[in-house]
């Protein structure tokens, strides 16, 4: 009578027994192992090129909790660095335990900070200490090369302006180039530093004239203006333009 | 009202209705260059209200302050703007 429940009972007992050590061999979900493939974010926004997404450090106690949690993988393990789901190149992972998390486990643990004792680690982003010239070619800010005869074009081309408007601006744009000829010319020794003033009011004229209607032409000729100048202020680069 | 009588209505209402909003554009796009032109050559004006044309490349301005310019391309190929 009494038999049949308590044998049930055990039945009960054992499977959960069963159940819950196969369950051991699972991944707790809350913990993520750096296994995975390092991978860095570099999608560029159009206002700010040269910014690559940081990616968030990993805290030590999060990494003291993921090492002891997890079996370490074996020493000098080495992931592939992965540029927009490629491979790029191998790196090692940094802080990977280089011992047995029995080991690490048996020394005495430093005192943990006040934070919570889950703590859930992205996969995506993981700080890679490097070395400067480890640097990604692809992060490094990318100065593009001026192409006058394309910024010439641009100009001539943009319906921003109309035609009277681009004959005065040439018309200005010439004016400045014969002070600049004749500055050389003449042979002073001085700076062409009194050229700045009246280059950088051009400049200022042509985007106000240009930012509302084409905007992307603007931000060209903004950029441009050091390159610009820079080919202005040396004779030898002036020489060859002209 | 017969079949062509419709179809030249038709013709012309659409050549009204077409041709009005362009030649207004065009005049918007003229008197904003010739605005453009004046400011450029440091003359007072404002905005430029209205425009005649006079020949090619050449325009009598008239500003929103009252003033008039003659806007126009000179035998050397330079834009100038004369006060009337």
């Amino acid at each position: 009578m009494l038999v049949q429940p308590a044998v049930r009972i055990i039945g009960i007992l054992f499977f959960s027994l069963a159940a819950g050590c196969a369950a051991v061999k699972e991944v707790p979900p809350s913990v993520m192992t750096q296994t995975g493939p390092v991978v860095a974010d570099l999608s560029l926004d159009g206002s700010n090129q040269d910014r690559a997404v940081a990616a968030e450090p990993l805290r030590s106690e999060a990494r003291e909790e993921a090492t002891v949690a997890l079996a370490a993988p074996p020493a000098g393990l080495r992931q592939p660095v992965m540029i927009s789901g490629e491979a790029i190149g191998v790196e090692p992972v940094a802080g990977a335990p280089t011992q047995p998390w029995s080991r690490r486990a048996a020394k005495a643990a430093p005192p943990l900070a006040k934070t919570p004792a889950k703590v859930f680690i992205s996969p995506v982003t993981i700080d890679q200490p490097r070395k400067n010239e480890d640097t990604l070619p692809v992060a490094r800010k990318l100065e593009p090369p001026l192409d006058v005869a394309a910024l010439k074009a641009r100009l001539r081309d943009t319906n921003a302006i109309g035609v009277f408007t681009k004959l005065a601006l040439k018309n200005q744009m010439d004016d400045l180039l014969k002070q600049f000829r004749a500055h050389y010319q003449s042979g002073q020794k001085t700076s062409v530093a009194s050229l700045r003033q009246p280059y950088d009011m051009l400049v200022l004229k042509v985007l106000a004239l240009v930012q509302n209607s084409d905007p992307s032409l603007a931000r060209t000729i903004s950029g441009s203006r050091e390159a610009i100048w820079g080919i202005l202020a040396d004779p030898v680069k002036f020489n060859s333009i002209t | 009202m017969t079949t062509p009588a419709r179809a030249s209505a038709l013709i012309f209402a659409l050549t009204v209705f077409f041709a009005g909003p362009s030649s207004a554009a065009d005049d918007t796009a003229l008197l904003k260059d010739l605005t453009s032109v004046i400011m450029l050559l440091g003359l007072p004006c404002g905005q430029v209200i209205s425009a005649k044309r006079q020949a090619d490349n050449d325009h009598i301005a008239s500003c929103k302050d009252g003033s008039r310019y003659r806007v126009f391309v000179n035998t050397a190929g330079r834009v100038v703007a004369q006060k009337q």
